[in-house]
């Protein structure tokens, strides 16, 4: 017997747009990684990670019927959270994590040889990207650290193409500064 | 080496033979350090997997957003309290005729206020506003309501800035906003806070009573 064909985006969109909710569980199962990683790594804070991951997932849900290409809805929830996350490390009153507070690596990634010196460089990482604006931080981690193109970022951050390299441009050049200066 | 070049390089625009001889072993050596930094970086970066519980907490949502039936509908709008404008030419008009009726009705003088249930004097109309332009709908609950949020605020110009009046004894009150019907929101704007007891902070708010 011929294995199960996976649903792709657009059919389990139909799904749950024609009554079927259980259905979504599939999209949660698909994007909850690449979206809890990009919260953790704008918010520095699990709990704040997986709390505005939620909420983009669950708004997203609800603006589903609004979705226009039901193939991209992977970047369509993206985009929901990445406006959540910005305007969350934007706002004055959150609860203040620095990014360099970060849970332990998990055991299974642990090389002991290089565990020390990999720590050190993640951290002087970590206090210089927290030290960028959060608009410069957002568009360096979608770039480097995320690897995604140019097109996509300028799409999610609502920006020119040229506009996001000039902020990327800058983001590279302030941290090359602040590297120095924590090493 | 040129800054714009290795920006160029770094974006993938320039290979490493279009840059002029002399400064391409810099660059490389950059751009090494660069890949090696975020290598590092990526693959030490705990977090990456979403909570095994966060599939289990956004299907409960969802399943709460259920569209309620008719009964429950109408049931939630006669509950739903909802501010009321009245000029005071027909407010005076109105207590005028109660009074009238009561007269007619038990042939002798209304119960003075005070005496039965919570005399009118005693609650005032505070006014709460949050900005919140991605909010769906916004409420207020705190200790006046038993938190139940059942305050309800509105943004008539969708300017995102909810507002509304809400009834309060004199005195100090605890309060939050409820953002979408399930996310508790301290108010940023708040004079005073106390902690909850569960790790976040409560909204306060002094009443005072109206002097007359």
């Amino acid at each position: 017997m011929a294995p199960p064909v996976e649903r792709t985006d657009a059919q389990v969109v139909r799904d749950v747009l024609a009554g079927d909710r259980d259905a979504y569980r599939l999209l949660i199962r698909r994007y909850g990684d690449v979206l809890h990683a990009h919260a953790m790594r704008m918010s520095g804070s699990q709990d704040d990670a997986a709390d505005l991951v939620q909420r983009a997932l669950v708004q997203g849900f609800r603006k589903l019927r609004s979705l226009r290409d039901p193939d991209r809805v992977g970047p369509w929830l993206f985009r929901i959270l990445a406006n959540l996350t910005r305007e969350h490390v934007r706002s004055p009153r959150r609860r203040d994590v620095p990014l360099h507070v970060l849970p332990e690596v998990p055991e299974e990634r642990r090389d002991p040889e290089d565990d020390a010196a990999a720590a050190e460089i993640r951290s002087r990482l970590s206090r210089a990207l927290r030290r960028l604006t959060p608009e410069q931080r957002e568009a360096f981690v979608l770039k480097h650290v995320e690897g995604r193109s140019y097109e996509e970022i300028a799409a999610v951050m609502d920006l020119s193409v040229a506009a996001l390299k000039m902020r990327v441009h800058r983001a590279r050049d302030t941290l090359r500064g602040l590297l120095e200066e924590f090493a | 080496m040129s800054n714009d070049d290795l920006h160029r390089y770094l974006d993938g625009e320039l290979e490493l033979d279009q840059l002029p001889e002399e400064a391409r072993a810099e660059i490389a050596s950059e751009a090494a350090s660069w890949d090696r930094l975020l290598d590092t970086y990526r693959t030490t970066y705990p977090g990456s997997s979403a909570p095994s519980w966060l599939e289990h907490r956004v299907m409960a949502e969802i399943e709460a957003l259920r569209e309620p039936g008719f009964l429950a509908r109408a049931w939630g709008w006669l509950l739903r309290p909802r501010p009321v404008r009245l000029s005071p030419a027909t407010l005076g008009l109105a207590v005028a005729s109660v009074a009238a009726l009561l007269l007619l009705v038990r042939g002798r003088s209304p119960v003075p206020t005070g005496g039965v249930g919570v005399p009118a004097a005693a609650v005032v109309y505070v006014q709460f506003d949050l900005t919140a332009p991605q909010a769906r709908s916004v409420s207020v609950g705190g200790d006046f309501d038993e938190w139940r949020g059942s305050y309800a605020l509105e943004d008539p110009d969708g300017d995102g800035t909810w507002t509304g009046r809400v009834p309060v004894r004199p005195g100090l009150h605890a309060y939050m906003f409820l953002v979408d019907g399930s996310k508790w929101v301290t108010d940023p704007e708040a004079g005073h806070y106390t902690d909850d007891g569960f790790g976040n902070r409560n909204a306060v708010v002094a009443v005072t009573a109206p002097t007359t």
